[in-house]
């Protein structure tokens, strides 16, 4: 092998080896070797989780660009997101930290946003969400889970006794029972003999169990209720109908109560039945004087005496002539 | 007591070995041709070997693994296990120990034999230094190769650990699968840690070489033991280094 040959092959093998490091360098660090393609945009979150640079940025699990950086930031972790030019992020686009499995891998999660907010320029601030981390629900379990033990401890207390309260609950139940065991006897004694006399049908409420005529009035007396709320139901309609009519100004209550040509008018009879009442109370006129004053009564009695006595003299008389009545009528 | 004095003697040998070497440095554009020669001789030449076995440690992780993995019902870590494996441990170790043993002992038996022989005390009687002569271009190559010839073992591990999780049915992670989860936890420190590793080992290997090759006296029987000595006293200084490296740089 000569000189050359050997140069040439520690050569190839150089150049394959650089090659390979910067595949491996490019690869592992999502081409951040390379030149920064995309536009950055910056996310606050209280807590990263196991967000690291290289991490995927997804809109509706689609890539959409990584992470550049993470970096502390006044009192804050902040996430800084390259984003594929080609993309374009609405300005009400919220960022979440999801888990992409339960063994720590993260990404960010962009929602769409909605049409027609704009679109975020470069450096700009996103919106975020913090999303509870799994330490923290496994920590609230693990406080429900002592609340829960602690009622259970309290409850098996009360129902055991034992403590300071005296004897739990079990106790006392047994202790009532003990004590109260022949009462309690005599009643499931007596609460057999209730169901079997309702079993037998013996009683009313035995009869109304098993008597089917009980049924059958309660079905008659149902149809007869469904009946009255059918008429009742009419009548309200009816009633309705009239209202609306009254309502509306037409027949003599409506015209009444509505029309006020009407109602002047009964103002005007009003005032002259008045009017004519005061003028027949102090005598006024004919008709007042005829309610008042007798003469006229006693005048009227005397020209009935007359005539009484008249067609008794003309009883007496036998037939006159017409012109001889009407003159002795009249004189 | 004499053990330790000569432990000590040859720890400082090779110390003042190194600094006379690197004093030599600005020489370094004159010895370009020998820092290829030994370039080939590390890295073209101890390729092959690399490769064959890298793949099969990378094969043999991922079947092991995979297996245990599956059992958890994490065998989709595979990749992460085999590419972190790879990166940070068994891809540098495996390039240091055959390089101890192959271009170590070869080295550690020609300066050997050139000490045997004379031809050092003539370079030195010449006025060349063995240290710039014959040390600086071993060791200049061997820092420009082995991060290269580490990479190497390293990706070629992936690949086989990547073939056996797809072919072998009981494992059954395809290979895209085995990737994206290798990418996703494997970082560049990780890689960069590896790299750093092998490189201080290929440093001393090279270095054990040269002293132990330069202290030879006596025949050809000398020449035999010391070149077992250089292999042995290499792996020890791999595997201890390796732990204080991996402790370093954590």
């Amino acid at each position: 092998m000569t000189n050359a040959q050997m140069s040439a092959r520690v050569g190839l093998f150089f150049i394959l080896g650089v090659a390979l490091i910067w595949v491996t360098f490019e690869a592992l660090t999502s081409g951040q070797v390379r030149r920064d393609r995309g536009y950055r945009l910056i996310a606050h979150f209280t807590n990263l989780k196991e967000l690291k640079a290289g991490d995927e940025v997804r809109m509706a699990g689609v890539k959409v660009g990584t992470i550049a950086e993470t970096r502390l930031a006044s009192r804050q972790a902040e996430a800084v997101l390259l984003i594929n030019p080609k993309v374009q992020i609405a300005q009400d686009s919220v960022a979440t930290i999801a888990m992409a499995g339960l063994l720590g891998a993260n990404y960010v999660s962009l929602d769409m946003g909605t049409v027609g907010s704009g679109f975020l320029q470069p450096e700009n601030q996103i919106r975020t969400v913090d999303t509870p981390d799994l330490n923290a629900i496994v920590s609230q379990i693990g406080e429900i889970g002592k609340k829960i033990d602690g009622a259970l401890s309290q409850f098996t207390g009360a129902l055991n006794g034992g403590g300071k309260d005296g004897p739990g609950l079990l106790s006392k139940l047994d202790k009532l029972v003990d004590e109260n065991s022949a009462r309690i006897g005599q009643i499931t004694s007596d609460l057999r003999d209730i169901t079997n006399k309702v079993n037998t049908g013996q009683g009313t409420l035995g009869k109304l169990v098993n008597d089917t005529a009980a049924y059958d009035s309660l079905v008659a007396a149902l149809g007869d209720i469904r009946g009255a709320a059918t008429d009742a139901k009419t009548f309200i309609t009816n009633t309705q109908g009239i209202i609306d009519q009254v309502k509306s100004g037409k027949g003599t209550l409506g015209t009444l109560i509505y029309d006020e040509e009407a109602a002047r008018n009964i103002k005007v009879v009003s005032n002259n039945l008045r009017i004519l009442s005061e003028k027949l109370t102090t005598g006024e006129g004919t008709l007042g004087k005829l309610i008042n004053d007798d003469s006229l009564f006693k005048e009227a009695q005397g020209v009935m005496r007359k005539v009484d006595r008249a067609v008794d003299g003309l009883s007496d008389q036998g037939p006159i002539t017409a012109v001889g009545v009407v003159a002795g009528a009249l004189f | 007591m004499k053990r330790i004095t000569a432990l000590l003697e040859a720890l400082g040998s090779a110390l003042l070995l190194a600094g006379k070497a690197f004093v030599s440095l600005p020489a370094a554009p004159r010895i370009l041709k020998r820092v290829s020669e030994q370039g080939y001789l590390v890295g073209y030449t101890t390729l092959p070997i690399v490769a064959i076995l890298c793949f099969f440690i990378g094969a043999v992780l991922a079947l092991q693994a995979g297996i245990t993995l599956r059992d958890f019902g994490a065998k989709q870590l595979i990749g992460t296990l085999v590419g972190e494996s790879m990166a940070r441990e068994l891809g540098p170790v495996m390039v240091a120990i055959l390089l101890a043993g192959r271009v170590g002992s070869a080295v550690t038996a020609e300066l050997a034999s050139m000490k045997v022989s004379g031809e050092i005390d003539a370079l030195v009687t010449m006025n060349i230094p063995p240290a710039r002569l014959l040390v600086l271009p071993r060791l200049l190559a061997v820092l420009l190769v082995m991060p290269l010839l580490t990479m190497m073992g390293n990706i070629i591990g992936w690949f086989g650990g990547a073939i056996v999780s797809a072919q072998v049915k009981m494992i059954g992670v395809p290979t895209e699968m085995y990737f994206q989860n290798l990418k996703q936890y494997l970082s560049v420190g990780d890689v960069m840690d590896g790299l750093i590793k092998a490189e201080i080992f290929g440093f001393v290997i090279m270095l054990i070489a040269c002293t132990t090759g330069l202290r030879t006296r006596g025949g050809p029987r000398e020449i035999g033991f010391a070149v077992t000595k250089s292999v042995v006293y290499s792996l020890i200084a791999i595997l201890t280094l390796d732990y204080f490296i991996t402790k370093a740089l954590s």
